[in-house]
């Protein structure tokens, strides 16, 4: 019974710290509940007519490939068909993407990116409202990170650049002031699976959204943004490496035309 | 349900019986296996250790492994190859022949036809067909890369025997042959863009001379709002008319006050300090828009040294390497063994001749800049061979190391105060650096050491030793003093192309290679004078008489010790393939630079003060490798030619009856 429950946190704990797990975990689950959802939230029965209809137009044109006019008018019904199911899908669609959409981002703050590897190098980039700003900023580090080379100041681009380590695993913050505003920045340094913010950003909600996990810098800041330049995920599959989206949308997909025949749904 | 169970039992049954006889197969097979591969064998292939300065640093207590090895075991000068390049003398010992057997000469071999020159050991090219659309090349078929080497590889034999090995970057082996272990190509293999390794030096000096220079690519850039946009050129693009390089920008922020700057290249960014190398930097050389993930690109490695920031921007980056993970050309076997060792020990020189050596002797990197590179070259070999050398359990384990070779060349100066190049104060700085990399070579030793078993034999060697390179002699200019070349008539200097101003009709010889003098054959060459047979063989004499005597005026030394006829010193199909003699230079004495691409400097005799400053491309006998074994070695002589036969014998193969030599371990 002890080896058993050994097993069983085992593969616990590689569920949970295996990205590729998570990402066919999270696939399987999230096809399930697309054929769910879809089938709650759309007409079945309208949506199995208009796929007869379809398929009877399909064999019309194959069984009556001699004779023009009829095979003609086929296409023409197939394409008026064809509307009428985007038509009944489109709704229920909407119902599906939304949620999925706003899991994946959130997929995505742990899987798109590692946290930095201690003792490599990474860039710090803060990029503000003008050049006259990056001669007032200043950063401040934990003692775990430490800074590499003398900051890049790029006038052209109103960015400054710093190369940081970080020494020791965890999370810190590294606090950057300019014109009398101070920001903070969170930095992962490690191996484990954790939830990344790639960028700090001022405004700009849907960027923020889909891009950051973290507040918002205030607004009469100078500093318009503070990214970390994270190294991509890549998840292994047979020797080689792919982002985790690529997986998940094919897991997904699969799963999804499963779980539509186990459950009887029209898609 | 009776019936149905039945069945279901009989095929139970026959899997059952399936499995057991497989797996008795197997065992049979593991057992035949192990029969032959119960001997161990590791070989240490040091291109370019020399007797002579092991025997000193041995001496000197440097060196304590390779002492050890040598009085426990034995330690003899190994015969070398004719002439005594790398590409010839590997060749030997990989195929237990002499190069009429292998038939690689030299580093560059000719077309007596055309005058082309080409790589002696590989050749790439192109699909032969293709269409043209606008200003597009679309390739009807695949390009090749093809291995010019002949005869048969010591561990195609042993796979043939089912023995287990490993070879690691063993020169003249690209694109590696097939095999069933894992190798690696090593000198040989060509950078991105199919050369021995061009690095670009892109600088906003307006005194530097731009455009090509030896080994490399001067390019202008301008520093604009701090900030320099340039291109990285990569490989010729044949999928556009006239195949142009290709090229991928990238950018440099230079900070305007600190020694700083920012480089950019597609969606990677890095920070450089002035004095500072980069990591190895992945680079995609699109070579058809759109259609190019599927067809047409290459992808690369690169690194960057930011030499300077301010006053003036200069900046160096790499031969682009083939990327061991996603190569470009075949680097490996299996295909996917570059990928996999790059996954174990991070991206690494694929290049075969990793130290940029062209960068030091143009002035681009100097001498502590060329050190930090030939260094991290070494790490890299030390590297893989510590992720490598663990797994070796059965067969042979093949390792090669470069270092001692091209740092041999290039360091040889600051440890010889007669040779023109010395320079006191850089020796004081780096006169031990050679010694440096010898140390490291026995630190690698006293890491295998201890593994070594009673069932294990462990051979160290080298292909050649080496020598001072203190005066150029100039082969073709020595031939068109002495009328063996007629230039045609308002020829002057140096021409552009080799030979390119030699009127054939009239010119009995020429020079060509480190070591190579052929005579104008009528029905070889194009325009061919000389009659093969007597005729000929009475001039070779007359030339090989004459260049015996060659003094240097400044001390009387003789230059040439011995010019060995390519009918005396090469057995095999492809004897007469190759030059008709083999000049030997003496210690200290080599072909110069250009005469070696058919040029004709002025002088016959010139001081060498570039900093490829020592060489082993001379006379056979003066240059001889090292053999060391934890065993007897029986041979008082040995020859890389017997390398081949005493690895096939210690796994109880016979020779093939192609090779020269036989076992060093056994009595002669």
């Amino acid at each position: 019974m002890a080896g058993y429950a050994v097993a069983i946190a085992a593969f616990k704990l590689f569920l949970l710290t295996s990205p590729l797990a998570i990402v066919v975990v999270v696939s399987l689950v999230v096809g399930l509940l697309m054929v769910v959802l879809f089938g709650y939230t759309s007409d079945q029965k309208a949506i199995g007519i208009a796929k007869d209809q379809l398929k009877a137009h399909l064999l019309a044109v194959r069984l009556y490939r001699d004779q023009i006019p009829v095979v003609m008018g086929s296409y023409g019904k197939i394409l008026r068909g064809t509307g009428r199911y985007l038509k009944l899908a489109f709704k229920p669609l909407l119902y599906v993407i939304i949620p999925i959409t706003l899991l994946m981002v959130q997929i995505d703050r742990y899987l798109g990116a590692t946290p930095l590897p201690p003792n490599a190098p990474f860039l710090l980039t803060v990029h503000t409202t003008g050049s006259d700003a990056l001669n007032d900023v200043t950063l401040d580090l934990p003692p775990e990170i430490t800074m590499t080379a003398p900051p890049v100041h790029v006038p052209a681009g109103n960015e400054i650049v710093w190369r940081l380590a970080g020494s020791k695993e965890g999370k810190y913050e590294v606090k950057i002031a300019a014109a009398g505003q101070s920001a903070a920045k969170a930095v992962c340094v490690g191996s484990d699976l954790a939830r990344i913010s790639t960028v700090r950003l001022r405004g700009q909600f849907w960027e923020r959204m889909f891009s950051s996990a973290e507040p918002a810098l205030p607004e009469n800041s100078p500093i318009e943004s503070i990214s970390i330049n994270y190294p991509d995920r890549n998840i292994e599959i047979a020797g080689y490496g792919m982002n985790w989206i690529w997986l998940f949308f094919i897991l997904s997909m699969v799963a999804g035309f499963i779980f539509k025949e186990l459950l009887g749904i029209q898609i | 349900m009776t019936v149905p169970f039945r069945k279901r039992l009989r095929l139970v049954c026959l899997l059952a019986l399936c499995a057991a006889g497989l797996s008795l197969l197997l065992s049979c097979q593991h057992a035949r296996g192990g029969a032959v591969g119960s001997r161990k064998l590791i070989i240490l292939g040091i291109d370019g250790l020399d007797p002579d300065l092991l025997t000193k640093f041995m001496a000197e207590g440097k060196m304590p492994n390779f002492a050890r090895l040598a009085e426990q075991g034995s330690f003899r000068r190994l015969t070398t190859s004719i002439p005594p390049q790398s590409p010839v003398a590997w060749s030997n010992l990989i195929t237990g022949m002499n190069a009429g057997g292998h038939g690689i000469f030299d580093f560059i071999h000719r077309d007596p036809k055309t005058f082309q020159l080409y790589f002696s050991t590989s050749r790439v090219e192109g699909p032969k067909h293709s269409f043209h659309v606008g200003s597009w090349v679309i390739p009807l078929g695949s390009g090749t890369a093809e291995q010019l080497r002949h005869g048969k590889a010591f561990w195609e034999i042993l796979d043939e025997q089912s023995v287990p090995n490993y070879v690691y970057r063993i020169p003249a082996n690209f694109p590696p042959i097939a095999a069933k272990g894992k190798t690696l190509s090593g000198m040989g293999t060509p950078d991105l863009r199919g050369t021995y390794g061009t690095f670009t030096f892109y600088t906003d000096d307006p005194t530097a001379a731009v455009g090509a220079v030896e080994g490399g690519e001067v390019v202008q850039v301008e520093v604009k709002n701090n900030r320099v946009a340039t291109n990285l050129i990569g490989p010729d693009n044949t999928f556009r008319k006239n195949s142009p390089p290709s090229t991928e920008p990238f950018t440099v922020d230079v900070d305007p006050l600190e020694s700083v700057a920012r480089i950019g290249l597609q969606d990677q960014q890095f920070v450089l300090k002035e004095g500072e190398w980069s990591g190895w930097v992945p680079v995609e050389f699109q070579l058809m828009p759109i259609f190019g993930n599927m067809i047409g690109n290459v992808k690369g490695i690169c690194r960057f040294y930011l030499k300077q920031t301010h006053p003036r921007f200069q900046l160096y980056v790499s031969p682009i390497n083939i990327d061991p993970a996603n190569p470009a050309l075949p680097i490996s076997t299996p295909s996917s063994y570059s990928r996999d060792l790059a996954k174990q020990i991070g991206e690494f020189h694929t290049q075969g001749i990793a130290e940029d050596t062209k960068a030091l002797t143009v002035g681009v990197l100097d001498d502590k800049e060329y050190l930090e590179q030939a260094h991290t070259v070494l790490a890299e070999h030390r590297r893989a061979f510590d992720a490598e050398f663990p797994k070796f359990h059965q067969g042979l384990f093949f390792f090669y190391f470069s270092s001692l070779d091209l740092n041999g060349h290039m360091m040889w100066r600051l440890t010889d105060p007669q040779h023109p190049a010395y320079n006191p104060a850089l020796a004081a700085q780096y006169g031990t650096a050679l010694e440096e990399f010898y140390e490291q070579i026995d630190q690698v030793l006293g890491e295998v050491m201890p593994k070594v078993d009673d069932n294990t034999t462990l051979l160290v060697l080298s292909d050649h030793g080496f020598a001072p390179y203190r005066h150029s002699f100039n082969l073709n200019t020595w031939l068109l003093n002495n009328g063996y070349i007629t230039r045609k008539a308002g020829a002057s200097g140096d021409a552009s192309e080799p030979f390119s101003d030699v009127d054939w009709s009239r010119t009995r010889a020429y020079g060509l290679g480190l070591n190579g003098l052929y005579l104008n054959v009528r029905g070889r060459e194009r325009e061919g004078i000389v009659e093969s047979g007597a005729q000929a063989d009475a001039l070779l004499q007359e030339i090989r008489q004459k260049l015996l005597e060659v003094r240097d005026p400044k001390d009387g030394s003789q230059v040439i010790t011995r010019i060995d006829l390519a009918s005396e010193a090469y057995q095999g199909p492809y004897a007469r393939t190759g030059p008709d003699a083999l000049v030997g230079y003496n210690r200290g004495y080599r072909a110069g630079w250009k005469t070696i691409l058919g040029a004709f400097p002025a002088d016959v005799l010139e001081d060498n003060t570039n900093a490829w400053s020592g060489d082993h491309c001379m006379d056979f006998t003066k240059v001889p490798g090292v053999l060391l074994s934890n065993r007897k070695i029986e041979a008082q002589a040995p020859a890389l030619t017997d390398i081949a036969p005493t690895i096939l014998s210690e796994f109880g193969i016979a020779k093939t009856k192609d090779m020269m030599g036989q076992s060093v371990f056994q009595p002669r």
